[in-house]
């Protein structure tokens, strides 16, 4: 199984990513951060979908992107929210008829006993 | 035991023949369309001309922060530039142009010759002689050459109205008093490439699109030709845009020029009225003319019909396993570079004929009747198992 996962920065910030294995990349983050950081949303299912869910994001909501200088991030705006973000993503999923589910809410590596 | 609406009974014998159920990854579920925002603002899609200030441009240009940053830097170096540095203009005798061999390319008489075609040539198109001139008052052309040649051969003919001496007949210079002959190297390079912001495929596309639109000037078929190519994308919400500009994002819209403009009519009707159809909420992926290009006209050459049923089951196909054309891409894509290295035990070069074969080896494998040309089929033949394998775990 593949992933599609929402992120939440220690400040807040609201980012997006896809991952084989969620448990590795959600420590990555952690340990980056210097604390635990959550996926709210964990969306499971084939590899193809869950990278064009991730290309449309970065394509549909280009005008949302946050910028480091020209870096183009994989975060969003800070005006923008989790909800916001969910509800692109489930809307899109609903509407392209994609083979994704939710399979984890507010995640992070030390409930993960896999 | 049936009676028909005339009560004459009819004996009911069951089927003898399977009834072919499709399957499900062949079949396209319908998108909700949103409204395209291209529709209103198509750069093409203008019938008067507009013109702005160069004050317009000015600030522009001085509200950029690449702008911005290059003033820095002169405030930086404290540089002032003088304006006897800046280039002058004078009417100069061909006569008195020499040509430094060791500067310019050696004349090319075939490209002379095709300028000079009476078909095409138009005086009004020549463009200044750029030259250095030296403190002896010699004009050293830096660029320029065959314009000067072809004109003065023209003259020498006796095709310039009134002029019999082509060495007395004056003609526009810009140049640049020097004996810097390293500057005049410079200068050529300048000129002819290494500092010349080219025009893009796009650019140029929509010179041509003007021309017809704007100036309702019709009088070249290649022209108009053009026109009518982007008339039919555009009549499917199909756009071409700049590369890498912010309307790139938008549905419908393509930037690879150089593929579109290799189509006909046909092909160009039958892949964007295909994306509208079912890909309108995606820009248009660069694969898409590869694929119905090679489809058009492997299926003609086989004298296969491309059915409308076909078509959907494909879009299906991609829907169910990709979501759009361009996860498609990066997934054949990847198929072929694993492919590449099993069979030919090196890192191999993309082929755009992968894409149609791909979309063709999976229809089958996915349990597609339709009948397909052969050739479709035959290349890349094994590439079908070097596709993603939870992919393959979804086929019948």
């Amino acid at each position: 199984m593949y992933h599609l996962y929402l992120v939440k920065g220690v400040g807040g910030r609201i980012g997006f990513g896809i991952a084989t294995n969620v448990k590795d990349r959600n420590k990555h983050y952690s340990s980056h951060s210097g604390d635990i950081v959550t996926f709210p949303v964990i969306y499971g299912g084939i590899r193809s979908h869950a990278k064009a869910i991730e290309k449309i994001i970065k394509n549909e909501l280009a005008d949302c992107i946050w910028y480091v200088d020209d870096w183009k991030t994989e975060w969003l705006d800070k005006k923008y929210d989790e909800t916001f973000l969910e509800n692109f993503v489930t809307k899109t999923i609903e509407e392209r008829h994609c083979k994704l589910k939710i399979i984890h809410r507010n995640y992070n590596f030390t409930l993960d006993n896999s | 035991m049936q009676k028909t609406a005339m009560g004459l009974a009819l004996s009911v014998t069951p089927p003898t023949t399977m009834v072919y159920q499709l399957p499900a990854q062949l079949i396209y579920q319908s998108v909700p369309r949103n409204p395209n925002p291209m529709v209103h603002i198509n750069p093409l899609n203008k019938r008067q001309g507009k013109t702005v200030t160069l004050a317009d441009r000015v600030q522009d240009l001085q509200n950029t922060a690449v702008w911005k940053k290059t003033i820095r830097q002169w405030g930086e170096t404290a540089k002032l530039f003088d304006q006897l540095r800046i280039s002058q203009v004078a009417m100069v005798p061909l006569g008195d142009i020499l040509i430094d061999e060791d500067i310019q390319r050696p004349l090319d008489e075939k490209w002379a010759s095709l300028i000079a075609r009476p078909a095409q040539f138009d005086p009004a198109h020549l463009q200044v002689l750029r030259c250095i001139k030296r403190s002896d008052g010699k004009f050293i052309s830096t660029d320029g050459q065959h314009t000067a040649a072809v004109l003065a051969a023209l003259i020498d003919s006796g095709l310039l109205v009134g002029v019999t001496n082509w060495r007395l007949f004056e003609f526009p210079v810009q140049y640049i008093l020097t004996d810097d002959l390293a500057f005049a190297r410079r200068s050529f390079s300048l000129l002819n490439g290494k500092g010349k912001k080219k025009q893009s495929a796009y650019q140029m596309l929509r010179n041509t699109v003007y021309i017809v639109r704007i100036d309702g000037n019709t009088s070249d078929p290649e022209e108009v030709a053009a026109e009518q190519r982007v008339a039919i994308a555009e009549s499917n919400q199909c756009f071409p845009v700049e590369e890498n500009s912010t309307l790139s994002q938008y549905p419908g819209t393509f930037t690879n020029i150089a593929t579109f403009e290799s189509m006909n009519n046909a092909e160009i009707q039958l892949a964007t009225a295909w994306h509208n159809q079912y890909f309108h909420r995606d820009p248009v992926h660069v694969s898409l003319f590869f694929m119905f290009k090679d489809f058009c006209r492997e299926f003609e050459a086989a004298k296969i019909p491309f059915t409308q049923q076909l078509q959907e089951q494909l879009a299906g196909l991609i829907q169910n396993l990709f979501v759009d054309l361009s996860q498609f891409s990066s997934s054949v894509k990847e198929a072929h570079r694993i492919w590449h290295m099993k069979r030919y035990g090196y890192k191999g070069v993309w082929n755009d004929d992968a894409y149609g074969c791909g979309l063709m080896h999976l229809y089958k494998r996915f349990g597609g009747q339709e009948k397909l040309p052969p050739t479709l089929l035959d290349r890349f033949d094994d590439l079908i198992a070097f596709f993603d394998k939870d992919l393959l775990e979804l086929a019948p």
